[in-house]
């Protein structure tokens, strides 16, 4: 039967109305304005995350329970070596350990020579994360730990290795990291062989960063480590983030190009912890 | 009453499922091709199901969508409302096309997504052209018509008329 095109079913949806789209397209432009501009936003992430928390439980659900089989069904006899590698680690970094105290004890001496005393008060916390950010260009982490656990809004985040980046949005029981390779992420670092101190931002790409302010007289190497420098308080001084992986001069250039490989590897991150230092808590 | 509760909690569900499998961790395997399957049960919902959905509960599941992924908020909400109304408005003509029609049309939908998200991240100045969010577009618009016939073939299960 053909339809006569002055008896079409227009049926009204009023879900579907413009006008809602209108409204809705306008309320979505406010709240990334304000999200943009760390406006009233960051509170009701706050809350709004409490809801969508049971989500992220339900989504690493499988990854955890794996993790779980992983453990259960692993062979015994991998769970030995394992063992034993573990408790030679463990020898090892005893006997690390025990020098430790004694350069602990020196540079006590030594600071308080120079009357002067370093802010000590850092707390780990470990952390698992929960998921990367699915939006490509944004090198985000999730983990497992929330104000609720007692992270705070800028600690630093390490892995094993090196400074893997910092929170930037503490939910109840989940936080955000952003990653040290993220384009708006800069971080102030210090090269240990020459003592300059640089800040070195990310590129996008997961492996570099990069440093654009050293003059072209330093005496920097390639394959020098560069640590944090602790300027600017939010991260703790002295955590290692990387080393010179690329060291040159541009024509033209008033400063060095100088790339760094971070040393977490970024693309694959497990166990972290989160650095607590007593600065924040001051405040 | 009843009928409706019953259809509401299969669509929501469905909806709850997708954006799930939307932030699902994947392995290094899939080169950080990640499809938006959300996407995908929007697109069909807005056409299969008119009386389900709608463009504010599309605003909503994308703002969760934004909680889980921390993104922008609000960035994924006005996507996935734009796509939803779109494939709203097209529904009787879309309905009828073959199925490598439809793909060409979902990708169209998908691509106008993108597009949106492409213009918000140049208002926030980071403008960077990723290869694998158009090549996992791509992908989905491939998938669809699984997608569509599997999701059909529950809704016939599942909601009653």
């Amino acid at each position: 039967m053909a339809i006569n095109p002055s008896q079409r079913i227009h049926r009204y949806e009023k879900n579907y109305s413009s006008y809602r789209l209108i409204f809705v397209i306008v309320i979505s432009c406010i709240l990334m304005y304000q999200d943009s501009q760390d406006g009233y936003t960051k509170t009701l992430r706050t809350y709004l995350s409490v809801l969508a928390y049971p989500v992220t439980y339900v989504v690493n659900l499988p990854n955890n329970t794996l993790k779980g089989f992983r453990v259960a069904l692993s062979e015994r006899s991998s769970i030995i070596d394992e063992n034993k590698r573990l408790k030679k680690e463990n020898i090892q970094l005893k006997s690390d350990l025990q020098e430790v105290y004694k350069l602990d004890a020196e540079n006590k001496r030594l600071y308080e020579l120079l009357d002067s005393y370093p802010d000590r008060q850092k707390k780990f916390l470990f952390a698992d994360i929960i998921a990367t950010s699915s939006v490509l260009d944004r090198h985000q982490i999730i983990i497992d730990k929330g104000s609720n656990d007692g992270v705070n809004l800028g600690d630093a985040v390490a892995d094993p290795n090196g400074i893997i980046g910092h929170v930037i949005r503490d939910q109840v029981f989940s936080s955000e990291v952003l990653l040290i390779s993220d384009l708006e992420h800069a971080i102030p670092i210090e090269i240990t062989d020459t003592g300059e101190r640089a800040i070195a931002y990310g590129t996008g790409n997961k492996n570099l960063l990069s440093i654009k302010s050293i003059p072209p007289n330093s005496k920097a190497q390639k394959g020098a480590v560069v640590i944090t420098s602790g300027l600017g308080g939010r991260y703790p001084e002295g955590f290692p983030v990387g080393e010179i992986s690329e060291l040159g001069r541009k024509e033209g250039e008033n400063f060095l190009t100088i790339d760094l490989s971070p040393f977490a590897n970024l693309e694959m991150i497990n166990e972290i912890w989160v650095i607590q230092t007593g600065v924040t808590e001051n405040e | 009453m009843n009928k409706k509760l019953n259809n509401l909690i299969f669509v929501w569900s469905m909806m709850l499922l997708t954006t799930m499998m939307t932030i699902m961790p994947l392995p290094n395997f899939f080169y950080g091709i990640r499809i938006e399957w959300i996407s995908l049960a929007v697109i069909f919902f807005s056409m299969m199901n008119v009386s389900l959905m709608g463009v504010i509960a599309a605003w909503a599941i994308g703002l969760l969508l934004d909680l889980l992924q921390g993104g922008l908020l609000g960035e994924n909400a006005l996507i996935l409302s734009v796509i939803s109304y779109l494939s709203y408005r097209f529904r009787f003509q879309v309905r009828v096309y073959p199925d490598w029609q439809l793909m060409i049309v979902t990708l169209f939908f998908l691509s106008f997504g993108n597009l949106i998200s492409l213009w918000i991240r140049g208002f926030s100045g980071r403008i960077i052209f990723i290869t694998e969010e158009w090549l996992s577009i791509l992908i989905a618009a491939l998938i669809w018509p699984i997608f569509m016939r599997l999701l059909q073939m529950l809704q016939n299960y599942f909601v009653e008329d």
